[in-house]
């Protein structure tokens, strides 16, 4: 399991890292999803809140603090020698949405990770690419002892567009994570809406 | 109780505060903000033993992990520090010349317009 860095060495800026967006609320499983089919253990890069987001960011109940982190989980799955797939997690709280238009930029694409128990929570995922017009998926997760739903049951409670896929998964295991990504790339290569950005390095801040 | 006590847990966060590192900078020089999946490299002749002492370690520990392209996301998640002191401290480098931003090899951020891009991910994830 080569670094995806020394594999990019040998054919310098051929390097291509991409980038999926995993997306949900609290406790969806997020992190379990990266773990399952990364090659590295999850690395995590952390944000720290400044004045800044301090606007848009809820702090009531923080007491005096004026900086907070956010933290990231992130995983890569190298693909040849230069090809390098980046799953990157959000963070689960609302008040860090901040961070989306940065985890979301450039992305290929996202996976919005679902619990029947908890179904609303992945409403603002949901809305937040529709409204950026990024290709994305539903999987929702079954956990044990959560109520059975077909993945249609979820489309329908989530009222998606019909073109965006809605599926079963099991975030714990290696072969269904591989699915999702496999039918989030097909649903992005037939031509789920895309988004209008700058050509540039230079996230939207 | 004081309140001063309530800075002293493991909530306060690290005894140096972050942006210290920065001289208290939030904004990058030049306003260069890389994306997380930027691919970063050191660049022009190796900085000599003078001119390196004049980096403060954080900047010398990011052009050691910059040797070979890395992403901005890597890079931070190796020195550990937050993304947005990462910045501060890269944009620092490359306006020095010491690190360049590799191009993309789509022309446009957005990956999704590059179809054969696509079909590579697309093998590469059917293949795992």
């Amino acid at each position: 399991m080569g670094s995806a860095r020394s594999d990019g060495a040998a054919e310098d800026s051929q390097f291509t890292p991409v980038k999926i967006v995993i997306a949900g609320g609290f406790g969806v499983g997020k992190t379990t999803m990266v773990s399952a089919i990364s090659e590295i253990r999850p690395l995590r890069t952390e944000e720290s809140l400044t004045q800044v987001s301090v606007g848009v960011d809820d702090l009531t109940g923080v007491g005096g603090k004026t900086t907070t982190t956010v933290a990231m989980d992130f995983g890569r799955i190298s693909m040849g020698a230069r090809l390098v797939l980046y799953l990157f997690g959000t963070p689960g709280q609302d008040r860090f949405w901040f961070m989306w238009d940065d985890l979301s930029y450039g992305a290929l694409g996202a996976v919005v990770l679902a619990d029947t128990r908890r179904l609303g929570d992945c409403f603002p995922s949901v809305d937040y690419f529709e409204r950026r017009q990024l290709p994305f998926i539903v999987a929702v997760n079954v956990f044990d002892g959560a109520p059975h739903y077909e993945a249609e049951d979820v489309r329908i409670a989530l009222d998606l567009d019909p073109s965006v896929p809605a599926m079963l998964c099991d975030a714990r295991q290696r072969a269904s994570v591989k699915e999702i990504l496999i039918t989030l790339v097909q649903h992005v290569l037939a031509g789920g809406p895309i988004g209008d950005q700058p050509a540039s390095h230079v996230p939207p801040r | 109780m004081p309140r001063y006590d309530r800075w002293i847990d493991g909530e306060a966060g690290p005894v140096v505060r972050p942006y210290a590192l920065t001289g208290g900078r939030t904004d990058p020089a030049g306003d260069t903000v890389l994306d997380l999946i930027a691919v970063i490299v050191t660049s022009g002749p190796a900085p000599g033993r003078a001119e390196l002492a004049k980096l403060s370690p954080e900047h010398r520990k990011l052009l050691r992990l910059c040797r070979e392209p890395a992403t901005v996301a890597d890079v931070a998640a190796d020195i550990a520090l937050p993304l947005g002191v990462v910045r501060v401290l890269l944009a620092d480098l490359i306006q020095q010349d010491k690190i360049t931003v590799l191009p993309r090899r789509t022309p446009r951020p957005q990956a999704s317009t590059d179809l054969d891009l696509l079909k590579e991910v697309l093998d590469g994830l059917r293949s795992l």
